[in-house]
């Protein structure tokens, strides 16, 4: 007789996880959508600062940029202006790990709710609270690494076809701080969002179109810097990635409480 | 801790509501182990909630449960760890293989990998799936599917199986595999708590039936439910066929409950054919009637199901 036993939270949290990376795998569709948005901003990020080495700016520009950069005179303007795209260039790369994650956020709960499989999940005797974070956590991981992987291969493309300035702006603290806590966080927020959408919804589009809202504010940040209105210096980013974590706390807790055995059992439908 | 040795599983004034709607009314249960417990009653009369209630996935309104020496509301997890259930759908991972399938769940159930592959592969031979182990679970039949839900609810070698109509759907094939295993659970002197809609399937397999309509409405042996309802019947087939005087002299026998010519034959109830037959037969022959044969006739199960549950006389 087997004797059948309690697994540890490792174990139930890593089972989880590769299962869940299995399937997301096998599905064409779901990597096709989860890695189309950071190739397509990797390209336009690619793209603006090859650009600018083609197409130099005006006179007026170059004007223009030194009054708005002081930091930048004295540099050649080709060189100024790619550091600038390379910098603006931040707030659209924080969107890679606000989109990539979304996709399989939600195909995690929305599928499982499809094929009726939560049932038997949760008959078993992994906690809700292991299930969530196992599902949170499988599709973080993947979402942190792509994106991690597209600030490298920015960094290798910028040094290939940029200026000393683009490299610089792009491993400058600023940079740095926000691949190393503002991704993580992003990501978390997307998940744990896309989580709690699928907990009241059933329709994979209908899901998305909801948690596509997250984008909002990072786009709105980026217009904001683009037309001056707001400066992110290192303390801006410092105030944005506690008021992340914040939101990654209440987020996670709103997604938990719709997680709930009974609720999933009787009112999801 | 249950304080009856052979009681695996005892419900007291179990009770769920769901706002106004009270799903569950108070279930007093005492299923013993070893056997496999039928669980009848038409849609919605709360048999699902029970099972759910039963396995420590939603929290009863009020009473509680022992479950395998597990205490509900206390001891889930290990209620949850301890049993094994059959859902009312399949709900595999359809991309994924039927052996990888059981895999994922032998692991959340605990199963150390090489016993969670020896499993497995038990499972699925028992199964007869050995063969398409590797397929995605996506090109099977809905039989096919359902066998390996029940042997997920299975493999972990719980010591009471819930399973929630287990046959429905499936072709006499398949069915009859389910059986069979639901056979082989019991041998094993494990619980099987069977939910179904299938009377036929639970008199040939079940040891105890509850008929519930949110509580227990009666509990017996399917033997003794007709017996107390309909007392026993026995077919005397007579040639040509019977005559008025036969039936006035059969029901003139002590212990005849009663006496009816249908399709040529009398079907005579009484509480204790052992006893009565002998007199009736050697009565008819005596009073010059022909018999062809006797046979045993066996009320279906419906009637008694439609008599307690519908209260159809």
């Amino acid at each position: 007789m087997i004797a059948a036993l309690r697994p540890d939270r490792t174990t139930i949290i890593r089972t989880i996880c590769a299962r869940e990376w299995r399937e997301a795998a096998g599905n064409r569709l779901l990597v096709a959508m989860t890695l189309l948005p950071p190739v397509v901003i990797l390209l336009a990020g690619i793209g603006a600062v090859g650009a600018a080495a083609i197409y130099p700016p005006s006179e007026r520009d170059v004007q223009a940029l030194y009054a708005a950069s002081p930091a930048m005179r004295g540099l050649d303007p080709t060189e100024a202006v790619q550091g600038i795209i390379a910098t603006y260039f931040l707030i659209l790369f924080m969107l890679i790990p606000t989109v990539v994650p979304l996709t399989v956020a939600i195909y995690s709960v929305i599928g499982e709710k499809s094929a009726r499989t939560l049932e038997p999940l949760l008959a078993t005797p992994a906690g809700v609270g292991e299930l969530l974070f196992a599902k949170s956590l499988a599709s973080t991981v993947p979402a942190v690494l792509v994106t991690w992987i597209a600030y490298v291969v920015y960094l290798v493309s910028v040094r290939a076809v940029g200026s000393q300035s683009a490299v610089n702006a792009v491993t400058a603290p600023r940079w740095i701080l926000a691949i190393i806590v503002l991704v993580p966080l992003l990501t978390l927020l997307s998940v744990n969002l896309g989580i709690f959408i699928s907990t009241r919804v059933n329709d994979v589009r209908v899901a998305q179109q909801i948690g596509g809202l997250v984008v909002v504010p990072v786009v709105g940040l980026g217009i904001a810097q683009v037309t001056g209105r707001v400066v992110l210096d290192d303390s801006a980013f410092v105030q944005t990635a506690l008021f992340l974590i914040v939101l990654d706390v209440v987020v996670f807790y709103l997604a938990r409480l719709a997680f709930q055995r009974e609720n999933i059992l009787v009112r999801w439908r | 801790m249950l304080a009856d040795v052979g009681i695996i599983l005892r419900a007291q004034g179990l009770t769920k509501r769901f706002g106004a709607l009270t799903a569950v009314d108070g279930l007093d249960l005492e299923v013993r182990e070893g056997e496999v417990f039928g669980f009848l009653g038409p849609n919605g009369a709360g048999k699902t909630t029970t099972l759910r209630l039963l396995c420590a996935l939603i929290a009863p309104t009020a009473g509680t449960a022992d479950v395998a020496g597990a205490r509900l509301g206390r001891d889930d997890a290990r209620i949850r760890a301890t049993v094994g259930i059959l859902t009312e759908q399949p709900g595999l991972y359809e991309r994924q293989s039927a052996s990888e399938n059981l895999r994922f769940f032998a692991a959340l159930y605990g199963l150390p990998r090489r016993a969670a592959q020896e499993q497995t592969d038990r499972y699925l031979r028992l199964m007869g799936l050995w063969d398409r182990r590797d397929e995605a679970v996506a090109t099977f039949s809905r039989g096919m599917k359902q066998k390996v839900a029940i042997a997920r609810a299975a493999l972990h070698e719980p010591r009471i199986v819930f399973l929630d109509e287990p046959t429905t759907g499936l072709d006499p094939d398949a069915a009859k595999t389910v059986r069979e295993f639901i056979g082989q659970i019991r041998s094993e002197g494990r619980t099987v708590f069977l939910c179904t809609h299938n009377l036929d399937e639970a008199d040939r397999l079940c040891d105890r039936i509850a008929f519930f309509r949110r509580k227990v409405l009666r509990l017996d042996t399917p033997a003794s439910l007709r017996s107390e309802l309909y007392g026993q019947a026995t077919e005397f087939r007579l040639v040509p066929r019977p005559r008025e005087e036969d039936l006035v002299r059969v029901r003139a026998i002590d212990g005849v409950r009663s006496a009816v010519a249908e399709d040529g034959a009398i079907v005579v109830s009484s509480d204790d054919p052992l006893r009565t037959n002998p007199r009736v037969i050697r009565a008819l022959v005596e009073g010059g009637a022909d018999l062809a044969y006797v046979t045993e006739r066996r009320v279906p199960l419906e009637d008694v199901y439609l008599r307690i549950v519908e209260g159809v006389q």
